[in-house]
């Protein structure tokens, strides 16, 4: 008989951790029973469920179980490891679950080598596109598939490109947008690192389909490790006959170049992607006319993001209605995200659209690091908004975050507890956005600077009753008179914040209070003397020496040099310190 | 044709039509700050946005082209409260120096922020300050001014392939400025002034040297005298309400004589003696073309043509004409010839041009041959707009002056010289001369239309004696590298030039679209002021520059015969490469 | 370099993969951040050192970000597990626990919950 293991974790968010104990108790009744020889158990440091008190999982095979009681493990030893049985009352359901479909391969093969890509059926895609299908079939398929641009917007994918097939002429080209520039998301750095065969392949097709001989990766210089691998591996299709003339011995041509991004984040804008790409100035220009009408050099062009292309060789190898099959109504597939902030684990996280989001950051991202109450996830970056607490159950796709006043974006998510202030959310991602303006339309240019100068002024305790009024007039003139994506959403931050949110700008402005202790010009620190033990590790740490006293007669903070950085706060051992 | 409705009423236009423009159709005016007639929309400045009806976004008018029943919705609380709102905003990084900035009553800005009934600041505004560039003595930048519509760097790049404008920094900070942030003197800059002629405010606008000329004409022992060139004259009735092209050429002699000028040329007979010379330079070549002096003899009237070339097409200096512009030619006379005739102090004479131009308040100190008489030829240039000011300033009701005649030595022109203002009318008028030199026989034919019209490169051929002379004229320097590419190439296959003159002229539309023109130069302005012009050729006597009688007394009594050693000394410049990186 | 047709391709997947045991380092940005680097080249040398017949790999990222280093180990006779948040100390503590006594190194060991 083949050895089992057992994962043991105590998932239990409050109260101590008490994973050893039971490790130690099953271990030991595992150790009176039949298969003590048999049986190793082992302390997981993460079991992949959370909130779930005691969690065994079986290896390999499974099954995994939560909940268990102490009272339970008697049972488990005797039916399961013993017995083999299942026990059903304890199994795991109704966790949502990771779904790989983009991060296939990652992690999993080395990204440098392209025979492992091709064990994973890699370039199987591709063959099949360029002997099986004509490119109108190509197209066909990924309208059955329902696949939308991963970038942000949705635009179906078989849309742009049979517009794109549909402009005549011969030179077309195909570009892929590797300049991920929203705070905290990262999935297609991600993707160009772990796997860079997979989104060079769905670019290959895309080019097929469109009729396109020529493509180009603009990724950002920042970016350096994806840069290295996209280019090892476009490298390695040229010496194989993936890529250049005559691929794979059909008549299909095909070259890639790659182009770098100076950081700007509008150049992840289509026609400012373009213009960067042409030595120009990065800024967006109007449409009509569309790249696919005139793009690049004018010509007729597809720009698709990295994770659309990444799953273009699954669409094509497991077939449209596999693909379909996947998702909500309108939304099809999985979506990554990258999820950050506060969250416990932070990372890329692949599921299903449909998944809600208090399923992705609660049963895949473990749920608040600190424990603390989850306040709202913001997602689509500085397009984006934030969504709050009571709104988590909303199952996530394109049109449910719009709803919500968010976007899906490019897929990241930032997770925000109690200590999260929304004023400064706000500010934190308008100030984002005065950086990356590019300056070229009034309504961003300057509303973006207005804006951030308002939330200033509000987090300093400045703020006047009018200032929410003005902050709404100069959003909504944003989103409708702004040239760009970039500029039309800019304001999102500002209303989602204050359309969720309103109670806590109110609060700055009227009783210059921040109920997350964030805006520092609004706290003041002072020494609760009944609670101070005079042990002077305020007075010591203090960096600005503002607190004053000796252990004879006490300790007190001066109000006129206090900076409010809070570190007395910190060092307080005696919860002495008090901030309001 | 696409049908469509703006504002409920019925609309057909070609495809491709904006929608602002197919609301004009239908009478309804929408806003814009950025959009100019004569250039591609940058859509920048976001008031032009209409609804349509179905769409939770706002189009922008200026560069949306109307589609089949499109329903679209121009005006409504919503629409104006944004517009208004974003006007705020654009007010907001905008000084208020109205009083004292020179757009005040003609700038867009101001125009918009008055119709919107701006009453109150309702952002506090975030300036910063840069520092004002006057380093080109021909316009001045003045970026905290600058709303960023984006039309000067268009002008300067697209229009006229100059690329001394562009856009520097990001965001907020967004500024124009030459590239590297240098000044616009040490730029590519040609001052051809069709930045400031397009800015919708105060951004960039002409070196105002109108208080030069009052202390000049205040200062004991000055004798001031004045000329006009030819495009002034059908321009400068637009600052008092009429239609361009209207001609003011003989009540602009009366008024100049009420500013207190001693004696009032005209440019235009500097125009006629430029073609004397010119028109003997080109029948020169034209019999007998060498390497040094090959054919296609290329026209050197426009100083930012001159100056582009010496900068980036200095292999065609052989090709250039010697022959100075119009008013360096007058300058010179005025303080050789005309002070020894009537026994003046030259030292004594200031000699202010009107023009419609900038760069020639850079012309006139450009070389040392601009310093012929012993003098500054000329002193002061104004262009049309400051001219107009000082009217005002004198107080004289100028449309209500009487006609007067010039100083009729210097003064009297030809049909020939007046032309000059518009795109091909120096190729015309010299045509008329080189035929007459080379068949000594007035010609039947005086009016070349294959030089006029407003498309960018005329191209064509010409029949004098049994012989093809072929012509080009372009006009917006962007339009000059196709000609001189033709040259070229043709020099370098060893096949024959295909033209034999070229004539460029650096603003579109000739002199009438100058950069110192009154604001708001379209196409149709162009033209109107053309055939002002050209109504003015026509009502002359006398139509070509080699029968003005006034030139013949010059030439008979001062230069001996063209391109005599005087005529060299005086009225001929060299050329030399001043090669600078532009792009 | 031979240019491979549609057949070609076909012959590779249908070749078996060498049915070694391997351990993966997750080396994207993430990890290398997180000293991946570091536990890889320990390993490697490790390996090498010890003579075990087991081939160092790099890969890109799990996803679990937090967790990195990452360290995927599949040796014959145990379940294939992923170590986090690797350091020298804990990749010696893999070589000798997983690798040579066949034992899984409790407490870092991190589970995905997902399907494939």
């Amino acid at each position: 008989m083949d050895k089992k293991y057992i994962l043991v974790k105590d998932t239990r968010r409050a109260g101590s951790n008490q994973t050893e104990h039971f490790a130690g108790l099953l271990a030991a009744k595992i150790q009176a029973s039949p298969a003590a020889e048999a049986v190793q158990v082992v302390r997981a440091a993460d079991i992949g469920f959370y909130d779930q008190g005691l969690v065994l999982k079986f290896l390999p095979g499974g099954p995994v179980y939560l909940n268990v009681s102490e009272a339970d493990l008697d049972r488990v030893v005797r039916e399961t490891v013993v017995g083999g049985r299942v026990l059903e009352d304890l199994a795991a359901a109704g966790t949502a679950r990771q779904l790989r479909v983009v991060l296939r391969n990652c992690g999993v093969i080395n990204p440098e080598n392209l025979e492992e890509y091709i064990r994973r059926d890699g370039y199987r895609a591709l063959s099949r596109a360029l002997f099986e299908y004509t490119p109108d079939k190509v197209i066909e398929e990924f309208k059955k598939s329902g696949l939308r641009g991963r970038g942000g917007a949705g635009y179906p994918t078989w849309l742009k490109w049979h517009l794109t097939r549909s402009v005549p002429g011969a030179e077309k080209y195909v570009i892929c947008n590797a300049d991920e520039g929203d705070p905290g998301a990262y999935m297609d750095r991600s993707i160009l690192e772990g796997d860079p065969h997979s989104v060079l392949e769905g670019m290959i097709i895309a080019g097929y389909a469109i009729g396109a001989n020529h493509g180009y990766f603009y990724i950002r210089a920042e970016y350096p490790l994806a840069i290295e691998r996209i280019g090892k591996a476009i490298e390695q299709a040229r010496e194989r006959g993936l890529l250049g003339t005559g691929i794979l011995g059909s008549d299909f041509n095909f070259e890639v170049d790659i182009r770098l991004g100076a950081g700007a984040f509008v150049c992840g804008e289509e026609t400012a992607l373009i213009a960067s790409i042409e030595g120009k100035r990065g800024t967006p220009r109007p449409r009509p006319p569309y790249p696919s009408v005139s793009g690049l050099w004018g010509k007729p062009t597809s720009i698709n993001n990295v994770e659309t292309f990444a799953n273009v060789p699954v669409v094509m190898t497991r077939g449209g209605d596999w693909f379909a099959g996947i998702g909500t109504e309108k939304s099809k597939g999985t979506k990554v995200f990258a999820v950050t902030g506060k969250v416990k684990n932070s990372g890329l996280v692949e599921v299903p659209m449909g998944v809600t989001l208090r399923q992705i950051v609660f049963d895949i991202g473990g749920g608040v690091r600190s424990g603390k109450k989850i306040k709202a996830v913001q997602t689509g970056g500085p397009s984006g908004g934030v969504i709050p607490e009571d709104r988590l159950d909303t199952p996530v796709d394109y049109e449910n975050l719009q709803k919500l006043g968010s976007i899906m974006g490019s897929g990241g998510m930032i997770v925000m507890d109690e200590d999260d202030c929304m004023v400064d959310i706000a500010k934190f991602y308008l100030g984002f956005c005065v950086e990356e303006s590019c300056g070229k339309c009034a309504p961003c240019r300057i509303g973006t600077y207005q804006l951030l100068k308002i939330l200033e002024r509000i987090s300093e305790g400045e703020g006047r009753s009018e200032d929410l009024d003005r902050l709404r007039l100069i959003a909504q003139a944003m989103q409708k008179a702004s040239l760009c994506g970039l500029g039309q959403t800019a304001s999102n931050p500002v209303l989602s914040t204050l359309n969720y949110f309103e109670t806590e700008y109110r609060e700055h402005i009227q009783a210059k209070r921040c109920r997350s202790f964030k805006c520092r010009d609004l706290l003041t620190y002072s020494i609760i003397q009944s609670k101070c033990k005079r042990c002077r590790q305020c007075f010591l740490n203090c960096p600005v020496q503002a607190i004053s006293g000796d252990r004879e007669v006490g300790f007190y903070i001066q109000l006129d040099k206090c900076i409010k950085c809070g570190k007395c706060f910190e060092v307080c051992k005696f919860n002495a310190i008090a901030r309001e | 044709m696409v049908r469509a409705t703006i504002n409920g009423k019925v609309v057909e236009v070609e495809k491709g039509t904006t929608i602002l423009d197919a609301a004009n159709q239908v009478q309804v005016k929408i806003p814009t700050l950025c959009k100019h007639p004569d250039l591609i929309s940058s859509a920048a400045c976001g008031i032009c946005i209409v609804k349509v009806k179905g769409s939770s976004k706002m189009l922008r008018a200026c560069c949306t082209p109307l589609d089949n029943a499109m329903e679209i919705i121009t005006h409504d609380p919503e629409i104006v409260s944004i517009r208004r709102t974003v006007l705020e905003l654009i007010l907001s990084k905008h000084p208020n120096d109205c009083l004292k900035c020179g757009r005040n009553n003609n700038c867009e800005l101001q125009r918009l922020a008055a119709d919107f009934g701006i009453r109150e600041e309702l952002f506090p505004k975030y300036l910063k300050d840069i520092p004002k560039d006057e380093s080109t003595g021909s316009i001045v930048l003045e970026p905290p001014k600058c709303i960023l519509c984006g039309r000067c760097v268009q002008v300067c790049q697209q229009m006229q392939d100059v690329w001394a404008l562009s856009f520097l920094e990001r965001g907020f900070d967004t500024r124009i400025s030459p590239a590297g942030d240098i000044k616009l003197g040490d730029s590519p800059c040609v001052r051809c002034g069709q930045c400031s002629a397009h800015c919708p405010t105060g951004a960039i606008f002409e070196q105002d040297d109108t208080a030069r000329v009052w202390e000049a004409l205040q200062k004991p022992g000055n004798y001031c005298v004045v000329q006009i060139a030819p495009a002034v004259r059908v321009s400068i009735g637009e600052a008092f309400g009429f239609k361009p092209g209207e001609n003011f050429t003989r009540r602009l002699y009366a008024l100049l004589r009420r500013l207190g000028f001693a004696a009032v040329f005209d440019t235009n007979f500097g125009a006629d003696v430029t073609i004397i010379e010119e028109a003997s330079e080109f029948v020169e070549r034209f019999k007998n073309p060498s390497p040094e002096r090959p054919l296609p003899l290329i026209t050197t009237c426009c100083p930012s043509w001159v100056d582009f070339m010496e900068k980036f097409h200095h292999d065609m200096i052989p090709h250039f004409s010697s022959c100075k512009s119009p008013h360096q030619i007058l300058g010179v006379l005025s303080k050789t010839y005309y002070a020894s005739k009537y026994n003046l102090d030259p030292a004594r004479i200031v000699m202010v041009s009107i023009m419609p131009c900038t760069a020639k308040k850079y012309e006139i100190t450009r070389t040392d041959e601009m310093f012929a008489s012993g003098f500054q030829d000329i002193d002061i240039v104004l262009t049309t707009r400051e001219l107009a000011r000082m009217i005002k300033q004198a107080g004289v009701d100028f449309p209500a002056l009487p006609d007067e005649d010039p100083d009729h030595i210097l003064g009297d022109y030809t049909g020939a010289g007046v032309i000059f203002g518009a795109t091909g009318g120096v190729m015309e008028a010299a045509l008329r001369t080189a035929c007459f030199y080379i068949t000594g026989q007035k010609l039947d034919r005086l009016e070349f239309s294959e030089t006029r019209g407003l498309k960018g490169v005329k191209e064509s051929s010409i029949e004098i004696a049994g012989n093809r002379v072929g012509i080009a004229v372009a006009h917006g320097l962007s339009n000059v590298e196709y000609v001189l590419n033709q040259v070229r190439e043709a020099v370098k296959a060893g096949r024959p030039v295909p033209y034999h003159f070229v004539e460029v002229m650096a603003c579109p539309g000739g002199c009438v679209g100058g950069g110192g023109q009154p604001y708001g130069v379209t196409d149709e302005r162009r033209s109107k002021m053309s055939r002002g012009l050209y109504e003015d050729d026509l009502n002359q006597p006398i139509r070509s520059s080699h029968e003005n009688p006034q030139v013949q007394q010059l030439y008979r009594e001062f230069l001996g015969e063209p391109r005599s050693e005087k005529s060299e000394s005086l009225l001929h410049v060299h050329y030399k490469a001043r090669p600078q990186y532009r792009k | 370099m031979k240019k491979w047709s549609k057949s070609d391709l076909d012959k590779i997947r249908a070749s078996r993969e060498p049915d070694r045991d391997w351990i993966k380092v997750g080396m994207s940005t993430c990890g290398i951040a997180a000293g991946a680097e570091a536990v890889f080249e320990y390993l490697r040398d490790e390996v090498a050192r010890r003579g075990l017949p087991i081939e160092v790999k790099k890969c890109g990222c799990l996803g679990m970000c937090y967790a990195e280093p990452l360290v995927e180990v599949r040796a014959a006779g145990l379940p294939q597990v992923i170590y986090g948040q690797v350091n020298r100390e804990l990749a010696r503590l893999i070589v000798e626990n997983h690798l040579v006594e066949k034992k899984l190194v409790s407490d870092h060991i991190y589970s995905f919950n997902r399907e494939e």
